[in-house]
């Protein structure tokens, strides 16, 4: 024979696998495959879709897609650029002005708007305080929309007008909602929103006067970004770009975990695929013994042989791969279309881009899975065609675990760009893989002479299971693998959701109080006791503002739109605190334990971790603020994390106390208010006018909204994942039936009745099941350990329950092997002896 | 009778095993020519496979030499003699090993599929019709009985034309009347295509039909039959 050409190989490869396609073999690695794409292809849109439309919520908070802020108007090019991209537009304009009427005054918050915004979120108003509500709409040219406060604090009602600058208007409904106040609720006062028609009549905005300007987009996400770019080299330097992500931590911390969530679920989805595809692929290669023994009788070289069944498991992948990929996309339309009601009207496509990892996902576990026990059709000598026992030299376990574990590490890191999470899994895993199968080996061996007078149903049973221990433990290993993920999964939902939702109790803080002058300072704390006792500490604050780093001016040393940078361009709030807060945790340095020597060096600080990073902070840093006009120089002591989400107040910078003694001080704190106490407010609000109370509650609603989506998501992608694993379990069973069959007619043969072969049938699959379970359990454990400390940043603790999963493995697996293997019980005894 | 197609000198075989080395063929010499016909005959055990596979060149002998075709195949490496295999040789084997997911004629096709012939199915079409089987081309290799897969097999053994065909118990199989119409068969084409045919078989009437026969008692030649 001629050397075989490629093109001719690929065409001969085709061939066999359309014949071999009718004859039904390829039928259960392209059904494994095909689930495996489609499970990940499904999760993987659901996540991103999912991730994009609670990106839109946040966008919420901003009322745009990005924004484009300073404190003086765009420049006309940089809207011309925005509009030429194709983007929607709107204005605002915002600043403080005092609001006169004869009952006294109110420094408010102006807000001039336009009739195009919010582009994202919508304004909600109602007809009178605490009437409800309703969405939309804006205030028209000649009115304003006002908070309650400011009717409270002004003894205003509905109807009224208000000079704001020069300009008379017309008080015509109360503002309930902003969507973009939430994300920045700390030094407010009350809202007065008006047209930006009027905003020139007002006279109040003159060269000088402080004013922020606030272009807000809309639009497509290439758009934007292209926008983006254009315009983020060309900033002027008051001005700044935000987008959704840095628009609200709090949503981004939620985000954050859920994102992680839906990719550890991809990557549970992608350890049943490498089961699936290597219990099948194994198949595939056992079955192809003889046709490749006979192949190189006929001349084939061992590569042109290996090459072939190559080739066409590459062509089944690859069909199994598209069709599992559009499968998926068909099932996360389904489920977004189940759950229509319950998720925001406008949820982005998602892209080619799940499909495309959905099908690379499934290649690539092809690869790494299929291709050891391919290799060893290769090795398969020819003279297998003479004597049947000779079979292939077997590879190298190194070889088959090493390429397995390759393609999952590979695949795992892709889909969670976390190494630590991807070391976690692929360690524990490992770890778990090998001293669990080898203590069920061990176990199966015993069990062997414990079995010797037992009733014929379980030496039956059994006898399966022995006969080939080391296959019953990969098996009981593969199975108990699929357990472990879902039992990962439930428990890493059920926790993460508890650690949301501890973290916004139903009584987290629903008010801000700012502004307490210290001489107001211990009768608002009285005053505040009698009717919440949910009341965070009095926090000083003092703004000030950091300038130089060991005496080299801030803005040589941060980069633009960092942290670091919108950090100085404004006055932070300064604190000092004897005690470390709720809630923070020192990263690096040590919390100071007195008051600092008067005699001796520079006061302590201690910084924020993430704004640290960005003003490359180390401790021992010498640090200058500008405070009332004082320069005050500190020392990095220490370095902390904050958590965000808690809704307490939060500062970046916390000094030593005694240190910030004589200067210009209010105090701050957050509280808890139940729902219709709001008189109450009002009250506090005119026995302490020059406080500001500020309430979060809409913001808090918007929160807990998204955690209600991101659970039910977590709730969806975990029946995925069940259904994924159930399917694997199907497919593992099929690799096992020629076999079955075969002996199962033979007992037949011999006499046996359907209900001894039921009887050992479902206690082997048992005894597999609870094998499995056992495995799982304790693999779990060991997985959460490790994940819990290093990637989810959560306290582990036992869990007991999972001592149920051998019992749910014996059922579940018990169940699913008798029914997955029917066949064998129903297949006439005469015909199979006959095939065999 | 042709020039020497054929020939193995001085050939041994020794495998390891438990209880030391043991020798499966000792010291075996034969020369066959083109057209000729040989019967290896012997009990169970007495090495008849191994020296076919050793004169296929599935196996390589651990002394002495195999010449096929005038190659040294000792000389050769696997892929060596499997190119040496595709243009040389054809198979008939006792459990037929036909591909269950191939239907009859596809499996005639196969060899000639690897030989990139484009005349591959009516090629196969014509031999499965030599043989008896143009009624069953469609036909999967389970619903075809005993002897008419080894028809199949046979038809796929002349398919590539190969200049020895090695046929181990052709008809260990069949019943005797079926084995009877088997090894007419093959015997039949031998003639028409000059093929060269070695055989190994227990049945002591198809052997007597081969012009040699050469009879091993545990790994030794007992009883040569000279030409």
């Amino acid at each position: 024979m001629a050397r075989l050409p490629f093109i001719r190989l690929l065409a001969l490869a085709l061939r066999q696998l359309l014949r071999d396609a009718r004859a039904g073999e390829l039928r259960v690695l392209f059904f494994a495959l095909l689930v495996a794409v489609a499970a990940s292809t499904a999760i993987g849109y659901f996540g991103a879709r999912l991730n994009g439309a609670m990106l839109l919520r946040a966008t919420e908070f901003l009322g745009a897609d990005l924004v484009l802020q300073g404190s003086s108007p765009a420049q006309p090019e940089q809207i011309a650029k925005g509009t030429a991209a194709g983007l929607v537009h709107a204005q605002v304009v915002e600043f403080s002005s005092v609001i006169a009427t004869d009952n006294g005054i109110q420094l408010s918050s102006i807000k001039a708007a336009d009739s195009a915004y919010p582009l994202r979120g919508a304004l909600r108003s109602a007809a009178e305080p605490y009437a409800s509500e309703t969405s939309g709409g804006g205030p028209a040219p000649g009115e304003a929309w006002v908070e309650p406060r400011l009717l409270a604090a002004l003894d205003l009602k509905i109807g009224d007008s208000i000079d704001v600058g020069m300009k008379t208007v017309r008080l015509s409904r109360v503002l309930t909602y902003e969507p973009d106040r939430a994300g920045n609720f700390y030094s407010l006062t009350p809202r007065v929103l008006i047209n930006l028609a009027d905003l020139e009549a007002t006279g109040v905005v003159q060269p000088g006067s402080r004013v922020t300007y606030r272009d807000l987009w809309r639009g497509e996400p290439d758009a934007l970004a292209s926008y983006r770019d254009s315009v983020s080299t060309h900033l002027a330097p008051n001005q700044r770009l935000q987008d959704s992500r840095d628009g609200n931590r709090q949503i981004g911390g939620a985000l954050g975990k859920a994102e992680r969530y839906l990719n550890m679920a991809s990557l549970v989805a992608v350890l049943l695929a490498g089961v699936a595809v290597a219990l099948s692929a194994s198949r595939f290669a056992t079955r192809r013994f003889d046709a490749s023994a006979l192949l190189r009788c006929l001349g084939l070289s061992r590569r042109q042989a290996l090459g072939l069944f190559c080739l066409q498991l590459a062509i089944l992948g690859s069909l199994a791969a598209l069709g599992g990929a559009l499968l998926g996309w068909l099932a996360q339309l389904g489920l977004f279309k189940l759950l229509q009601g319950l998720m925001p009207t406008q949820i982005p496509a998602g892209g080619l881009a799940p499909a495309l990892a959905g099908i690379a996902t499934g290649l690539v576990a092809l690869a790494g899975f299929a291709l050891p026990p391919l290799a060893a059709l290769g090795r398969v000598p020819p003279l297998r065609v003479l004597r049947r026992d000779l079979l292939p030299v077997p590879p190298s376990s190194w070889l088959v675990y090493g390429a397995a574990l390759l393609a999952l590490g590979l695949i795992m890191w892709r889909l969670s760009l976390d190494l630590l999470l991807t070391f976690a899994l692929l360690g524990g895993g490992l770890v778990a893989a090998v001293l669990l199968g080898g203590l069920l080996l061990l176990g199966l061996r015993s069990l062997r002479r414990l079995l010797a007078g037992s009733p014929l149903a379980w030496r039956l049973g059994l006898g399966q299971l022995l006969r080939h221990p080391l296959a019953a433990a990969g098996q009981s290993l593969a199975f108990g693998l699929i357990l472990l993920a879902m039992a990962l999964i439930a428990l890493l939902r059920a926790e993460l959701l508890d650690t949301w939702q501890n973290q916004l109790p139903k009584d987290a803080p629903n008010y801000f109080a700012l502004n307490i002058l210290p001489d107001d300072k211990n009768t608002f704390a009285e005053r505040l006791n009698e009717f919440s006792a949910e009341a965070a500490p009095l926090y000083p604050v003092i703004p000030g503002r950091l300038t130089e780093i060991n005496g080299q001016a801030v803005q040589q040393i941060v980069s633009k739109e960092s942290t670091g940078d919108r950090a100085v361009q404004r006055d932070l709030s300064l604190t000092w605190a004897a005690d470390l807060p709720q809630g923070n945790a020192l990263t690096e340095g040590q919390w100071w334990l007195r008051e600092p020597a008067a005699d001796t060096h520079l006061p302590g600080v201690s910084v924020e971790t993430e704004l640290a990073q960005s003003l490359k902070l180390k401790l021992g840093d010498q640090l200058t603020f500008s405070i009332g006009g004082e320069q005050r120089k500190a020392v990095v002591s220490s370095l902390r994390t904050v958590n965000w989400d808690s809704f307490q107040p939060n500062f970046y910078m916390i000094f030593q106390p005694g240190t910030l003694q004589g200067l210009p001080t209010t105090y701050l704190t957050s509280f808890f208010l139940a729902p219709g106490h709001d008189q109450q407010v009002v009250a506090l609000s005119r026995a302490f006018p020059a406080v500001t109370l500020l309430q979060v509650d809409a913001l808090l609603a918007q929160l807990r909204s998204i955690l209600a989506q991101v659970t039910l998501a977590v709730e969806y992608v975990l029946l995925f994942v069940l259904a994924a694993g159930l399917a694997v379990l199907f497919a593992g069973l099929q690799a096992t039936l020629d076999e079955r069959i075969r002996q199962g007619a033979l007992l037949r043969a011999l006499g046996a009745g359907r209900s001894l072969l039921i009887k050992a049938r479902r206690i082997e699959f048992g005894l597999l099941g609870a094998a499995s379970g056992l495995l799982a359990a304790i693999g779990c454990e060991l997985i959460t350990l490790l994940l819990y400390r290093y990637a989810f940043d959560l306290s582990w603790s036992p869990h007991p329950w999972l001592l149920l999963l051998p019992v749910i493995g014996a059922l579940l697996i018990g169940g699913a092997g008798v029914f997955g293997t029917r066949r064998a019980l129903n297949a006439s005894p005469l015909k199979v002896l006959r095939e065999s | 009778m042709g020039p020497s197609i054929l020939s193995a000198r001085n050939l041994s075989k020794v495998v390891p095993s438990a209880e030391g080395d043991l020798t499966i063929l000792h010291e075996l010499s034969l020369e066959l020519k083109q057209g000729d016909s040989l019967a290896i005959v012997g009990a169970s055990g007495s090495g008849k496979s191994t020296l076919l596979g050793l004169l296929a060149g599935l196996d390589l002998p651990s002394a002495g030499s195999v010449t096929l075709s005038g190659h040294d195949l000792g000389q050769l490496d696997e892929d060596q003699r499997a190119r040496i295999r595709a243009e040389h040789v054809g198979f008939v084997f006792q459990s037929f090993q036909l591909l269950d997911s191939l239907n009859a004629l596809e499996n005639v096709m196969l060899p000639l599929e690897l030989d990139g012939r484009r005349d591959a199915r009516e090629h196969a079409r014509s031999l499965l019709e030599r043989v008896g089987l143009g009624q069953r081309l469609s036909h999967s290799p389970r619903q075809l009985s005993g002897g008419e897969q080894q028809r199949v097999a046979i038809a796929r053994a002349f398919a590539a034309e190969p200049a020895v065909l090695f046929a181990d118990e052709p008809t260990g199989n069949l019943d005797s009347h079926t084995g009877e119409r088997i090894s007419d068969l093959l015997f039949d084409l031998n003639k028409e295509r000059g093929t060269t045919l070695v055989l190994v078989t227990h049945d002591e009437r198809l052997a007597q039909r081969c012009r040699r026969l050469i009879r091993l008692d545990a790994g030794h030649l007992v009883a040569p039959l000279e030409p």
